[in-house]
């Protein structure tokens, strides 16, 4: 991964070729195993940001920790997870694992993103062999560290940020370890619901062991064994035709995030594409240094925007593999955003300079077809926390994400409101916000204007205003595309940039910058504007807005 | 003479189904026959004439249809206004932010809100969650917003305000003074009393949209009705529902044709005494799956219909986009089944319509499952030599025998059916393998041996009539009315007084069509549904027979169902977050005569034909005529049941009895 490390799965190769028929059924058993483990976490965990906003995702890998089968869930965590198993195993050899273990762990230096991903493990046996892996990725709510939520938007360091887990077996055999459980609760706001989330994840797992051991039992393990070397083999091969289909060449973009969320100037994602035949390699040398606010991220990250844009614009139907990123090379350049060392604070950098990354990546393709770009969309999760005491005394968290206008395209406008790219977490409905927190929503309507110009409009932005009820509420803000706004393509004009105003109890407002923690009262209200997409073509001055109606209705 | 028989109609897009029953001695007469969509009346009459009817025999007539269904895939929907809470206008075009494909930049993200910008309406006023006013409704911007909807062009009105489920008074004087305009309003507070703005609003906006289409075919079926004869129709929910509580609510049409097919199978169910089942219905483009327990379909609360939220008590069937349409191609060294369909046209390569992609059919063919020697309903003539050449085409992708590649189709379709069956039984903590499966639809029971095979089933049932199942549902259904109403209360702080409430009035609207129809109130069934989460979750979990009056016995009740749904339980506080009850009129069991008509004493087979079941390769195997089976025949398999509209297949190692109703119970042959 890092600087040339595309380590291939072990053993493709080795095994007798399986047949297409078997193949297809158990990549499909795998495919539903999955997802029902993200069923699972839906139903039964407890944050609302899992239940109403589906912030997880579940995979499968195969006995070497490369990924066999995922959910459709959000592409950013199930590029991570191509990368968690293979890193723990590294840190834990798997002779200290043992059937019914089921471990944790959150650090984003082993194969992970920020602190709030936590990620249970359980290896899965068949006749005292370990056949597979299943991971059930979950946002918790909270995390412990400085802010309810623990989005610390001045955080300058990665202890800062919360509670960090390395491997830590939760589970055995013999059921939970009660003192690593009561330390890892000891560490985090609302713990009770903290616990109902590490039940749900470890009851995903169990069904995904369970439907495993079935397949293994079905078709033997000598077929079934094949039949995942061979999704590897088949990924791997999906993918070097989408590669071969692009043109030979050198593609270079760049992008900036807003800030180094500290008070800098923009920050640079740049990236140098060399595609030579079914191969490509990303160099992401040249991307600025470091941050010092919680924008940075991992080089996990990097793979998961680069697998995401490869997949969007090439091959759709690419079966995400670990054999996926045999013909891909990644490479961060140690010290820089995008490979800064465990030291650093890295909470935004996942869902924002991970959209920052597949901006650059798709401005570099610009090159070879604009008409298969969307123009800048809402490439930042727009995060907004509200964190504060119910009227029972517990901790709750608020954690909405807001969508923005969708960039226009050569042949037709942006669509308002939406989560583009990296993320696809919904929102959270007004009548679930004012019966679980103190807050009124006062209105919640499309941005009118805010989407870019052009021969195609941009999306609109959302507007909605949350007043503050309670006597004290910590508010997070942690969004982009505030200072520089989503680009336009071929001539159309960019959307309007995200905005946030505060307007207290007595009538003063202000703008909330893109990364801070503030403490509001009763009666403050927080006006959220996410930004509108970016228009695509240029409109021609001398024909009337609606010029395409005219020539269609000319035609017919 | 007075009208004595009860008649189901089933009207689907292509087919319509009709099964009658004569009260006094329980004859039955079935049929099949093409379904008119120019004059849907006429197809109606067209139906009973085939079965020798006319509507004045007819004393109660049940009829579903999918309509309304057909109106929301194709889009052909009225022209809504819609009124909301002032500052949530745009609610319906910002839904939910996600976008639908993932990695689809091409396709738009979301789909068009059925109302534009320039039909949504605002009114001042504001409930909070618990229904208290916050501001009152004002009744100068009521008449600003009836004088703007004059202008307006909508032909239907739908008024979503919000938390107008915890309380509909704002929304019902909003509708009695439109109605003095418009003759379709459609309130979100009737049609769907549960939180969540986006998807109340989406519900009821769709609902009004197909108002003046189904008050237009209603006034039809009205006209056409002898007064001697009860109209009825089929909903959602998997009961009958006067004509005009369908006005009010033609929402509940829009499984109509699914539901019919459940309600037939939980019919079957009952009558043999099994307490697990799972219906499984495949056609040519879709399968459809549901699990029964105790005789009674599970039932769910949402889904999705060409991508619009839909928020009403439906049977909870599982619908998978595979049928004996889908195509087969071999994908970078996987055989890949579907999604894509090659529908009723230009249909499998087989059907000889222009289609040349090889389908589950052709393989179907090519195996020798279905009979070229046979017509399809009489008039379809497969061709062996086009599904051959097709099916050859993915044995050389794959460097396979012809045979092989066409079991490897097959195979491969089957085990998605066998994840859907997994979906709708680990949904609700049951063990699957446990199940009867119970298999109709045109090419469900030509898969179901092998379906269950390979979930583990030991015992398939193919029901008598399975041709003209759902007709058969619509007529052994009882008239019933279900709605789900958002009550939420919290273990610790017990309402009583404000749970009996809300029973009381979700009784009474439900009750109310009940009495209208003639039903002695006395003889009106409530059953209720608690659903229960830990405070927190969003899921909640279905307690049957809830005991609200016992919140302790209640919370015991809903530990045990987690445990037994997700493995494990904390001592976390709980909370109620809605009721649902059903309200139907007591037993109006149509009973249906004994055996169709049979053979006086076993027949030998009709023709013997070569088939391929597995890797040992053809074998020479009887075919029968399903008609001229006989009470207690037993067939073991290799064998082939076929009559003019489906064909069911007996594996080597499976065998089939005939039982008493004419239910072909099939022995898969599996361990247990």
């Amino acid at each position: 991964m890092k600087s040339g490390d595309t380590t291939k799965p072990p053993g493709a190769g080795l095994q007798r070729p399986v047949d297409p028929v078997t193949l297809e059924v158990i990549r499909n058993a795998l495919n539903a195993a999955a997802e029902e483990m993200s069923l699972i976490v839906m139903r039964s965990a407890r944050s609302p940001l899992l239940r109403e906003a589906g912030d997880l995702s579940s995979a499968l890998t195969d006995a070497d920790g490369y990924l066999v089968a995922q959910g459709r869930d959000i592409p950013m965590h199930l590029g991570v997870m191509s990368f968690t198993v293979r890193e723990f195993l590294k840190r834990v050899p798997r002779e200290r694992l043992a059937p019914g273990d089921v471990w944790f762990l959150n650090l984003p230096e082993i194969g992970g993103n920020h602190l709030p991903d936590v990620k249970a493990i359980r290896p899965i046996y068949v006749d005292g062999s370990i056949r597979a892996f299943a991971v059930s990725l979950a946002h918790w709510a909270d995390t412990g560290g400085a802010r309810p939520g623990s989005y610390v938007a001045d955080a300058v360091d990665a202890w800062q940020e919360g509670l960090r887990i390395p491997p830590l077996r939760l589970f055995s055999a013999a059921g939970a370890d009660r003192e690593k459980l009561e330390f890892v609760l000891a560490n985090v706001r609302g713990a009770p619901e903290r616990e109902g989330d590490i039940l749900a994840q470890m009851a995903a797992t169990r069904a995904a062991e369970e439907r495993v051991q079935q397949i293994y039992a079905t078709h033997g393990s000598a077929e079934s064994t094949a039949a995942i070397a061979a999704i590897h083999d088949r990924a791997e091969a999906q993918m070097r035709a989408a590669l071969e289909a692009v043109p030979d060449g050198v593609y270079t973009g760049e992008d900036w995030l807003d800030d180094d969320a500290a008070g800098g100037p923009p920050v640079a994602v740049r990236v140098r594409v060399t595609v030579q035949g079914d191969h490509a390699t990303f160099d992401f040398t040249a991307t600025d240094d470091a941050a010092r606010g919680p924008v940075n991220t991992t080089p996990y990250i990097a793979a998961a925007s680069v697998f995401y844009v490869v997949k969007a614009l090439f091959g759709p139907d690419i079966q995400p593999s670990g054999g996926c990123y045999r013909p891909l090379e990644i490479v961060t350049r140690p010290g820089s955003l995008l490979d800064p060392g465990p030291e650093r604070p890295v909470v935004g950098g996942n869902h924002e300079t991970s959209q920052r990354i597949a901006d650059a990546l798709f401005l570099a393709f610009e090159a070879i077809g604009p008409q298969r770009l969307s123009a800048g969309g809402p490439t930042t999760s727009g995060l907004m926390l509200f964190g504060g005491r119910r009227s029972d005394g517990a901790w709750t968290t608020l954690y909405e994400t807001h969508g923005g206008g969708e960039g226009a395209r050569h042949d037709r406008d942006g669509a308002p409101v939406i989560r583009v790219h990296m993320s696809n977490v919904m929102n959270t409905p007004v009548e679930v916000i004012e019966a679980e927190y103190p807050i009124r929503i006062e209105c919640q309507k499309l941005r009118h204007g805010s989407g870019g110009a052009g021969r195609h409009r941009g999306g609109e932005g959302l507007h909605r205003e949350y007043r503050i009820l309670g006597e004290e509420m910590s508010v997070t803000s942690m969004f982009e595309r505030r200072v520089v706004p989503p680009y336009g393509l071929q001539g159309g004009l960019p959307g309007a940039p995200f905005q946030v105003t505060v307007v207290t109890h007595d009538g003063r407002a202000y703008a909330l910058p893109g990364k801070a923690n503030i403490r509001l009262g009763a009666g403050d209200l927080v006006i959220v504007e996410s930004c509108g997409g970016g228009g695509y073509g240029a409109r021609q001055a001398d024909s009337p807005p609606d010029a395409d109606i005219q020539s269609k209705e000319l035609k017919a | 003479m007075p009208a004595r028989w009860t008649v189901g109609i089933d009207i689907g897009g292509t087919f319509t189904d009709v099964v009658a029953v004569r009260s006094d001695d329980r004859c039955v007469r079935a049929a099949k026959v093409p379904t008119r969509t120019d004059d849907r009346v006429a197809g109606l009459l067209a139906a009973l004439a085939a079965i020798d009817l006319a509507w004045t025999d007819v004393s109660d007539l049940v009829h579903g249809t999918t309509m309304v269904t057909n109106a929301i895939v194709e889009g052909d929907l009225a022209r809504v206004a819609l009124v909301t809470t002032q500052g949530f206008a745009d609610t319906l075009a910002i839904g939910r932010q996600n976008r639908r494909h993932l990695y689809r930049l091409d396709l738009p993200p979301k789909i068009e809100p059925l109302v534009p910008a320039a039909r949504r309406y605002e009114v001042r006023e504001r409930l909070d969650h618990e229904g208290r006013v916050l501001r009152p409704l004002d009744p100068d911007s009521v008449e600003e917003v009836v004088a703007a909807l004059s202008g307006s062009g909508a032909s239907a009105v739908a008024v979503s305000l919000l938390h107008a489920y915890a309380d509909p008074s704002h929304e019902e004087s909003l509708g009695t003074r439109l109605r003095q305009h418009f003759p379709f309003v459609a309130l979100s507070n009737r049609i769907n009393p549960e939180a969540r703005e986006y998807e109340r609003t989406a519900t009821t906006v769709l609902s009004a949209a197909v108002m003046p289409l189904a008050a237009g075919y209603l006034d039809r079926l009205e006209q056409a009705r002898p007064d001697s004869s009860r109209l009825h129709l089929f909903h959602s929910a998997g009961g009958m529902a006067s004509p005009d509580a369908i006005r009010e609510t033609p929402l509940a049409l829009a499984l109509s044709g699914p539901a019919a097919g459940v309600a037939a199978a939980s019919r079957t169910a009952r009558e043999l005494g099994l307490d697990s089942v799972i219906s499984f219905d495949m056609g040519g483009t879709t399968t459809d799956v549901c699990l029964i327990l105790d005789g009674e379909a599970q039932i769910s609360g949402h889904r999705t219909l060409a991508d619009r939220p839909l928020r009403q008590p439906m049977v909870a069937v599982e619908s998978i986009g595979a049928g004996g349409g889908s195509i087969a191609r071999v994908d970078h060294g996987a055989l890949v089944v579907g999604p894509d369909s090659a529908g009723a046209t230009p249909g499998p390569a087989c059907y000889g319509r222009g289609g040349a992609l090889p389908t589950v059919t052709d393989a179907s063919l090519l195996l020798g499952h279905l009979d070229a020697q046979r017509t399809i309903g009489g008039r379809l003539r497969l061709d062996p030599a086009a599904a051959r050449t097709a099916i050859d085409s993915l044995a050389r992708a794959m460097a396979m025998d012809v045979e092989a590649a066409a079991l490897g189709v097959l195979t491969v379709v089957n085990a998605a059916m066998v994840q859907a069956l997994r979906r709708v039984t680990v949904e609700r903590g049951i063990d699957g393998r446990r199940c009867v499966l119970l298999a109709f639809g045109g090419a469900g029971p030509m898969h179901a041996v092998d379906v269950a095979r390979a979930f583990g089933i030991a015992r398939v049932v193919v029901p008598a009539h399975s041709s003209a199942f759902s007709a058969l549902g619509c007529v052994s259904a009882r008239m019933s009315y279900s709605q789900q109403r958002t009550v939420r209360m919290a273990a610790g702080h017990w309402d009583a007084t404000r749970i009996e409430a809300a029973r009381a009035a979700l009784r009474a609207r439900l009750s109310a069509p009940l009495c209208a129809a003639g039903v002695d109130p006395a003889d009106i069934e409530i059953e209720e549904v608690a659903a229960i989460r830990y405070r927190g979750q969003s899921y909640a979990i279905e307690i049957t027979d809830p005991c609200f009056a016992d919140p302790a016995a209640l919370g015991a009740a809903f530990y045990a169902r987690h445990e037994l749904l997700y493995g494990f339980v904390t001592g976390e506080p709980w909370e109620l977050v809605a009721i649902r009850q059903r309200a139907s009129a007591r037993d109006r069991h149509v009973a249906i005569g004994g055996p169709p008509p049979g053979a006086a004493s076993a027949q030998p087979p009709a023709s013997w034909t070569s088939c391929v079941f597995d890797g040992a390769g053809a074998r020479p195997t009887p075919r029968h005529d399903r008609a001229r089976l006989v009470v207690g025949q037993a067939l073991a398999g290799p064998c082939i049941v076929e009559d003019d509209w489906s064909t069911v297949i007996v594996p080597p190692g499976a065998s089939l009895t005939v039982d008493a109703f004419g239910h072909l119970h099939i022995d898969t042959g599996i361990e247990r």
